[in-house]
């Protein structure tokens, strides 16, 4: 159990980051918050290698920092460069900021709750990281419902991604590395094609929020005989 | 002494062509989108793309030859896995990838000459189009459920390349609206898979310990009995909400019909046609592995409840549809539900139905969107109701286009009508007879609906005035072929695809 205040600590600065993606309105900001998040993560993941005494752990430690907390991050500034500014700022969300820090607080106390109903043992890895990944699954889910601009679906997803990781990581002590290399290339690939995505969105519509709307390109009036 | 030579020998030459054949089925298309990035030019590229399409249908049907003589084949330590399942989906991705590319070469044609596409646009989607075939034909083939997880996840990145083409606004909204939905769906579907995974090396006594090849398909199947059944329900859920989702069951479905209406026409036929099937086959692997370890009622009831409620929610969609390839999206949404639903009925004849209902919505399907493609570059609209009388101004095209529709709501001669006789024979003989009974109610809304489209759009006067005359050949070429599969099928089942689909069931009934 010695271990045991490390982990605690550990998961609680990762909840930490978690919460400062949520409250932050502007695009640039996230991308910060999430390269916190993401290098907390990596640090996490070194600690299960050492303490499961796995040599892929350790690799993937190195992946998840030089991929999600290096690369990603220079990509999303680099594309949303030339963006107009009003698609970078949050200023209308469906949820508004209070309340969705409100629902995060509540959705980390339903993931502990619903940890302890599954059976773990003496995991201890399981036991103090598990909760931690499925609420960052679910506040991952309400960034993606809860704001409007398309930017934010992208980091909601990363936040998904995040989770997922330490998901798999804590309750099977690491699926096998070509898996998780498979994972992380689809990640950057996704992220890429996003990205492309978005930049089109910049020169495509006049207003963010068009995206949303549903299609009306095509005229179904009836024609008279 | 000498026998026992020749068999080793023997069996050694069987590995070594089992070997070849595999890896050239997924080398091809990579190889033929290496040749498309170098040589830019239109001509070369098509014939590459036919050609790479082709060789591939060519190994397929020699593979065939094997499963039907091994029932299975596991190759390089268990990478690959191939029984008669994986080998149906496997046809399916490479008759359907050679008949899109034939008829690509005629329809992207047409956007070339009429200016839509410039040489870049047509590079990048004939390189895409290679990708995305590879991708698909990695699915079925690859034993390992997380690296499964991972060929499904790239089907959708590279087909969203592929939808977002054309730079319109459309598709761009429904390029991104299909990543976003598809990728949240299938972190769900990795949840499931790892939840699995933690139940195959979950010992209650011990420490877990993770090894390599647990996460293999065949490896689960064994220890399926010696699973945690709390943790096989919750990752069942996952796993068909997950996978669902990329399938388009119902209420997951609503990025598909964006997605299929927004795309090139010869990529609708392949995500509708195959790639649907491809995220079924997912559902399907765990469905066996979870009815192997708690029985299948569970996983049945899941699967019977998700497809009745995907062919209700689309009958309904279907018969107030103005747009032609969202009519065709929906038909699609309702298809993958009837074969869910089959499935989860269980029995013999059921299942039967079930994958011959994959294969003929396979092959109906890609017709229908081809013919609406053609028909929508003639007329330059893809509302309905401005359509009228498509067989007098394309005779051919419109007679393939009315016997598709006839063919996908059932009618007898064709191929839809044996399939679907099955599944709902087989139901109302088992004690499913409220699910069949609601299942008949939802076939008579959408056969209303469909068929007054298609009499509104194949008969009557043309109004405006539009040059009658066929749009090419090799589109013709290519929905001639799928016409005769039709046909040949709505009559007679040829013995060794009754063989495969016999193995296919067996698979299902030794659980």
């Amino acid at each position: 159990m010695m271990y045991n205040n490390i982990l605690i600590f550990l998961s609680g600065t990762l909840l930490i980051a978690t919460i400062v993606l949520i409250i932050k309105r502007e695009f640039s900001e996230w991308v910060q918050a999430y390269k916190y998040q993401t290098i907390v993560l990596s640090i996490i993941t070194g600690v299960i290698g050492y303490i499961t005494n796995n040599w892929e752990i350790y690799l993937a430690a190195i992946i998840t920092f030089s991929l999600k907390a290096v690369i990603v991050p220079k990509i999303l500034i680099k594309v949303t460069e030339k963006i107009n500014y009003d698609f970078k700022i949050e200023t209308k969300p469906y949820i508004s900021t209070r309340m969705s820090l409100v629902v995060s607080t509540i959705l980390v106390a339903l993931s502990y709750f619903l940890t302890q109903q599954i059976h773990l043992g003496e995991d201890v890895i399981a036991t103090s990281f598990l909760p931690v990944s499925i609420s960052l699954l679910l506040i991952g889910l309400l960034v993606m419902i809860g704001r409007k601009i398309a930017l934010n679906q992208i980091v909601g997803l990363l936040i998904l991604e995040n989770g997922l990781f330490l998901f798999a990581l804590s309750l099977t002590h690491g699926i096998s590395l070509i898996i998780e290399i498979g994972i992380f290339i689809d990640i950057l690939v996704g992220i890429v094609i996003s990205s492309i995505l978005i930049h089109r969105i910049g020169y495509t519509f006049d207003n963010i929020d068009d995206i949303h709307q549903k299609p009306a390109s095509i005229e179904y009036t009836e024609e008279d005989d | 002494m000498i026998r026992r030579l020749i068999d080793m020998i023997n069996s050694s030459i069987t590995l070594l062509l089992e070997s070849f054949l595999v890896i050239s089925i997924v080398l091809t298309p990579i190889l033929g989108g290496i040749l498309v990035t170098i040589f830019k030019k239109k001509k070369l590229v098509e014939i590459i793309s036919v050609l790479s399409t082709t060789f591939v249908l060519f190994l397929t049907f020699l593979l065939l030859l094997f499963i039907i003589d091994f029932k299975k084949i596991t190759l390089f330590n268990e990478f690959f896995y191939l029984d008669s399942l994986s080998m149906i989906i496997l046809l399916l991705i490479s008759f359907v990838g050679f008949v899109s590319s034939i008829y690509s070469v005629n329809y992207m044609g047409k956007q070339y000459q009429d200016g839509i596409v410039d040489d870049k646009h047509l590079v990048r989607y004939y390189q895409g189009f290679n990708i995305f075939l590879f991708t698909m034909l990695l699915v079925p083939m690859i034993n390992n459920a997380g690296l499964m997880w991972v060929a499904i996840e790239a089907t959708t990145l590279i087909s969203v390349l592929l939808i977002m083409i054309y730079v319109k606004e459309d598709a761009i909204r429904s390029a991104w609206k299909y990543l976003i939905i598809a990728t949240v769906g299938l972190s769900f579907a990795l949840i499931g898979t790892i939840f699995f995974y933690y139940a195959n090396i979950h010992d209650p006594l011990l420490q877990v310990q993770p090894e390599e090849d647990k996460i293999n398909w065949t490896n689960m199947l064994e220890n399926s009995k010696s699973m945690d059944p709390m943790i096989v329900k919750i990752a069942f859920i996952f796993i068909i909400i997950g996978y669902g989702t990329k399938a388009g069951i119902a209420p997951m479905h609503t990025w598909l019909p964006d997605a299929h209406s927004e795309s090139p026409t010869p990529i609708s036929a392949m995500l509708s046609g195959v790639l649907l099937n491809c995220a079924l086959y997912g559902i399907l692997r765990f469905h066996l592995i979870s009815s192997g370890s708690i029985g299948p009622e569970f996983s049945d009831n899941l699967l019977i409840i998700f497809g009745l409620l995907s062919v209700g929610i689309a009958s309904f969609s279907i018969l107030f549809q103005k747009d032609m390839k969202r009519m065709l999206a929906y038909s699609s949404v309702e298809n993958i539900g009837i074969v869910t639903l089959a499935f989860g009925f269980g029995g013999f004849i059921a299942i039967y139905g079930a994958i011959l209902h994959m294969i003929n919505h396979a092959i109906v399907k890609p017709l229908m969107f081809f013919a609406s493609g053609k028909i929508s570059q003639k007329y330059e609209t893809k509302a309905m109701s401005k359509i009228k009388g498509i067989i007098t101004i394309m005779p051919i095209t419109g007679i393939m286009f009315l016997i598709g529709g006839l063919a996908i709501v059932g009618l007898p001669p064709f191929n839809i009508f044996l399939s679907k006789f099955m599944i709902l024979s087989s139901g109302f003989s088992s004690d499913h007879i409220l699910a069949s009974s609601v299942l008949i109610i939802f076939l008579a809304v959408i056969f209303i609906g469909f068929i007054r489209n298609l009499v509104m759009m194949s008969f009557g006067k043309p109004k405006t005035q539009i040059k009658s005359g066929e749009l090419g050949y090799l589109s013709i070429v290519s929905m001639g072929m799928l016409v005769a599969f039709i046909i040949i099928l709505g009559i007679y089942i040829p013995g060794p695809l009754d063989i495969l689909i016999h193995d296919a069931v067996n698979i299902f009934q030794q659980i």
